[in-house]
């Protein structure tokens, strides 16, 4: 009997086109283009930006300053006749411009003048970007300055003293994995079409009610417990062929159209199938829960997607938690999604083991008990 | 074979009951037409037969057995096609005849065998890869008639069956539930159409408010109900007419014309003079036994369609 009704659950989903786009094409779309969109936030691009120079001054301390940025920045581009305009209309998105009289000013210690070198950008440059510029060129300046200092001084110091990198380290911590959008957007979008299939399961078992094909399958002597047994085991599988689909997705499409690829290397499986089936669970007993509430198919096609978007938008998935103020992140943690996301970033980022994810999967495996009991509770009043 | 005693039953929240002691029984070999308005109660019965609802007062039992026993061992004796179509319909024919032969426990060779039986006895056999939401109305009855008749069911219960579908269709439907009772089925027939009961039942119980009104093979009820004469006289009087023939029986307004039952010990020789001496001229006349239609409503005052 429930391979029969598990055949047909099957069978019911591969011909719904809209549902079968929502579980699979709808997460991969996300993957990708949200993936695309965010990739220079966590790979900044000061590098690819592209800039021209205008050197009004043609002295040496103003040369090297020139070199020393394209160090930093990479080869300026051409000047065009009318930057000015490029630069405003974000063609060209700064333009570096050592004023006459600069290299006087940095070599001469005594002297005063108001030559600077500025940089000047295109009107929508995002703040981190223009701040990490401003902050370069401050620092190359200032090194300059110093250089220019010492070379004045009666006993001349070795100037490769000065040379070499500054004494400041930023960066990530890590156990290997870098993260990139991929990395980040993959688990996040990943949770989200899990979560899909609650439309999906829901708008069905409104229609199988509705149509009295679930009465004649109680009047064959279907127990309660087969009929949502049949349901979860068919979408354990769909969610199942989603993830091997999304993590093939940020493992081989990705790069092939110009993102960073995901990394699986040194990821413990174990630790992502408990957190998959953790995730899974959760979404189709949810799914039940909300297919034995609603009455309508319009009911279930609207009450489903609203669940999905608010669990998403709560739990890091839409939006990353750290942006969060403190307060949105604290409600973020009940969002059973965050659960989820979190589990599966352990894994994914921070190489996370079993005993890392359990109160990840614990809390997801509680949350998909709960709402097996009411699904189940409202299955019998139902029928 | 099916026995029900003084069934009752309240919903929950209901403030009447669905059903008071209701008491018939159906037998192997003929059909029983069950007739009531809407609220009734033949739902709840269907329901109850259906195992969908619980025993509240009263006996069901299937060959003396109770009927949750026998529910419980070999559910897929009793089987109904339901007024909704009780089928998946992203599903071909064949699919849907395959999922409910599986829910059932048919297999292998047997479920194959079973499913081509009930093509081929609801006349699908062309039909079988088509998706069931593409039938016209006619079908989709026809496969709800071949999932019931799937596990070889010895009491089929049809619950509206013709509702929605084309002339040829209801007579091959009506002809087809016939013939299942002719086979050794005890089955059991809602319809709203008199016409229809009629024709196929051999008996009937008459439901109104959740009591059974009466019950018994169709003719000795129609025969009992009374000789009817429909009388219609030229000069549009039927206020006078009604008046002339209210001491020969119950009478009531029908278009321009007047029906008349005859009280008993009452001849229609008597009503004809009666008539004749007034002078009035008759245009129109006719006479026989009540039909089901007619039965109903003197027993209820209402229309089935009410």
């Amino acid at each position: 009997m429930l391979l029969a009704l598990m055949k047909k659950e099957l069978l019911a989903l591969s011909r719904d086109i809209h549902g079968m786009g929502a579980l699979f094409i709808m997460p991969m779309v996300f993957i990708i283009v949200m993936s695309m969109a965010l990739k220079d936030v966590y790979t900044p691009a000061t590098k690819r930006l592209a800039y021209a120079v205008v050197n009004q001054d043609q002295g040496k301390t103003a040369d090297t300053l020139i070199e020393r940025w394209a160090d930093e920045a990479g080869v300026a581009q051409p000047l065009p006749a009318q930057w000015q305009d490029e630069v405003r209309a974000g063609r060209l998105k700064y333009v570096l411009l050592v004023e006459a009289g600069f290299s006087k000013v940095m070599d001469n210690l005594a002297s005063q003048g108001d030559a600077k070198a500025r940089l000047l950008t295109e009107p929508g440059l995002d703040n981190s970007v223009f701040a990490t510029n401003r902050m370069r060129l401050l620092a190359i300046a200032a090194q300059l300055r110093v250089e220019g200092l010492l070379a004045k001084l009666p006993r001349k110091l070795n100037a490769s003293a000065l040379s070499g990198d500054a004494p400041v380290v930023a960066e990530r911590m890590s156990v290997g994995l870098r993260p990139t959008a991929v990395q980040q957007n993959v688990p996040a979008w990943l949770v989200f079409g899990m979560f899909f299939v609650v439309a999906s399961i829901a708008g069905l078992f409104v229609e199988e009610r509705a149509c009295g094909a679930l009465s004649r399958l109680r009047s064959l002597g279907a127990k309660p417990w087969q009929l949502i047994v049949s349901k979860i085991v068919p979408y354990l599988g769909v969610n199942g062929v989603q993830a091997t689909l999304m993590l093939a997705v940020g493992v081989w499409l990705m790069p092939e159209i110009g993102g960073e690829g995901l990394s699986l290397q040194g990821v413990n499986w174990g630790a992502l199938l408990l957190m998959l089936l953790a995730i899974s669970l959760a979404a189709v007993s949810l799914a039940l829960a909300v297919a034995c509430l609603v009455s309508t198919h319009a009911q279930a096609a609207t009450l489903g997607p609203i669940l999905n978007v608010l669990m998403a938008a709560l739990g890091g998935v839409m939006v990353p938690l750290f942006v969060m103020p403190p307060v949105m992140q604290k409600i973020a943690t009940y969002s059973p999604m965050n659960w989820g996301l979190e589990g599966l970033l352990n894994v994914l980022l921070r190489n996370g083991d079993v005993a890392s994810v359990l109160p990840h999967a614990g809390r997801l495996a509680g949350f998909a008990t709960l709402m097996l009991v009411v699904a189940f509770g409202l299955f019998r009043r139902r029928i | 074979m099916l026995a029900i005693r003084n069934l009752s039953f309240r919903y929950p929240t209901a403030s009447v009951a669905a059903l008071t002691e209701v008491s018939f029984e159906a037998r192997r070999g003929e059909v029983l037409g069950l007739l009531g308005p809407n609220g009734a109660g033949k739902t709840t019965l269907i329901a109850h037969l259906s195992g969908l609802l619980p025993l509240q007062s009263g006996d069901i039992t299937i060959d003396q057995q109770p009927l949750a026993a026998v529910r419980a061992r070999q559910p897929t004796r009793i089987a109904v096609a339901p007024q909704e179509y009780a089928f998946y319909p992203s599903l071909s024919v064949a699919e849907n005849l395959a999922c409910f032969a599986g829910v059932g426990y048919l297999s292998g060779s047997d479920k194959k065998s079973r499913i081509a039986e009930c093509l081929a006895f609801a006349q699908l056999e062309r039909y079988a890869t088509v998706h069931a939401d593409r039938l016209s109305g006619g079908l989709k009855r026809r496969l709800n008639l071949a999932i019931a008749l799937l596990h070889r069911p010895e009491l089929l219960l049809f619950d509206e069956p013709t509702v929605g579908v084309d002339p040829q269709s209801r007579a091959f439907l009506l002809h087809a539930i016939k013939q299942l009772a002719q086979d050794g089925c005890a089955v059991i027939y809602t319809s709203h159409y008199m016409e229809e009961v009629e024709a196929i039942a051999d008996r009937v119980v008459i439901l109104d408010q959740g009591r059974v009104l009466t019950q018994g093979a169709l003719t000795e009820l129609l025969n009992a109900s009374g000789t009817l004469l429909q009388l219609a006289v030229e000069g549009d009087e039927p206020e006078r007419l009604q008046t002339l023939l209210a001491p020969f029986g119950d009478v009531t307004r029908q278009g321009a014309g007047v029906q008349l039952t005859l009280a008993s010990r009452r001849s229609l020789a008597a009503v004809i003079a009666a008539v004749d001496a007034t002078g009035l001229v008759v245009s129109h006349a006719r006479f026989g036994h009540a039909d089901l239609e007619q039965l109903f409503m003197s027993l209820t005052h209402h229309s089935l369609r009410d």
